[in-house]
């Protein structure tokens, strides 16, 4: 559980997630053309099985990662005596909020080895963006979401993303704007509790 | 004549399942749907649900951000007498409704919560 500065990123995860599969990749295919040149099989199994295993982890590695982030995140904040009662779990960002302890904790999917548990009195500011641009018939949004500015960084949390448009009154926005009001109501809440 | 004006009935929420003429609205409502939040809508059909969670509110401001609210529509036909009530459930959001569910009941299933 850390108390410090809010991070988004783990740089040495994230560069490690991106290139350590490529490193072994590389390494495994130097090995299959260096000592078993002339060994089938065994080149075979040294090109195939380490790119699967580094395509397999770029999809789901992080994602498996994050869940087991997310649960271990919900089994300390108990342990701590924090009521976590209003959880929002986005794809970037899962939030934990003990409201009447005036409480946040939050996971990065970025950072997945460190659950950050502050005092809501630390959040400067809160605010929902809901991502509306574009003009006339073009005017839409593709991603809403909700921000807290701590210690001077801000951590977005999606409520609602595509990759296609929707306008401004379709279903999906008005529901990630729902969703993103009610998040910033519950952490001024939970401000306002921290004293 | 009454073939074309029961394919018009079709599309006109307000007129009488019975004799096709237009109803009149004899009671507004406005309600509070205090156990269903954004991202959590369960869809009911039933009456006694909503007899039993309803909460009468005066304006749409009232209701906090992320519950479902309810409209109600009580409608009578003044040439048969027949009564229906019609709910649209939907989530309010800003100045904007996200409309969920309309649902018509026009057998006295919420003739007891009246």
């Amino acid at each position: 559980m850390c108390d410090g500065p809010v991070r988004k990123f783990n740089f040495v995860y994230l560069l490690a997630y991106i290139f350590v599969p490529i490193a072994v990749c590389a390494l495994c295919i130097g090995i299959a053309f260096g000592p078993f040149r002339g060994v089938g099989a065994g080149a075979a199994v040294l090109t195939v099985v380490p790119s699967l295993a580094s395509i397999a982890w770029w999809v789901g590695g992080g994602r498996f990662l994050y869940s087991r982030a997310k649960k271990r995140a919900e089994a300390e904040l108990k342990a701590q005596g924090v009521n976590a009662n209003q959880i929002f779990y986005s794809r970037g960002w899962s939030v934990f909020v003990d409201v009447a302890g005036g409480q946040v904790g939050l996971v990065s999917f970025w950072n997945p080895f460190k659950i950050f548990l502050i005092p809501a009195s630390r959040i400067q500011k809160t605010w929902v963006d809901d991502g509306v641009g574009g003009v006339a018939i073009f005017k839409g949004s593709n991603r809403v979401s909700f921000l807290l500015q701590v210690d001077n960084s801000n951590v977005r949390v999606d409520t609602f993303t595509s990759n296609q448009r929707f306008a401004p009154n379709s279903d999906h926005i008005l529901t990630g704007i729902s969703k993103a009001d009610t998040w910033v109501e519950i952490l001024q809440a939970a401000k306002q509790n921290a004293g | 004549m009454g073939f074309f004006r029961n394919i018009r009935s079709i599309f006109h929420d307000d007129w009488c399942s019975r004799c096709k003429s237009q109803m009149e609205v004899v009671r507004k409502q406005l309600y509070a749907l205090p156990d269903q939040r954004v991202g959590h809508y369960k869809a009911h059909d039933d009456a006694a649900y909503y007899q039993k969670t309803l909460v009468p509110i005066e304006k749409k401001a009232q209701v906090p951000t992320g519950m479902y609210a309810c409209g109600m529509h009580v409608y009578r036909c003044p040439q048969c007498g027949h009564q229906a009530v019609k709910l649209t459930v939907f989530l309010p959001v800003r100045d904007e409704e996200k409309v969920e569910q309309a649902l018509y009941f026009e057998d006295g299933e919420m003739d007891a919560f009246l």
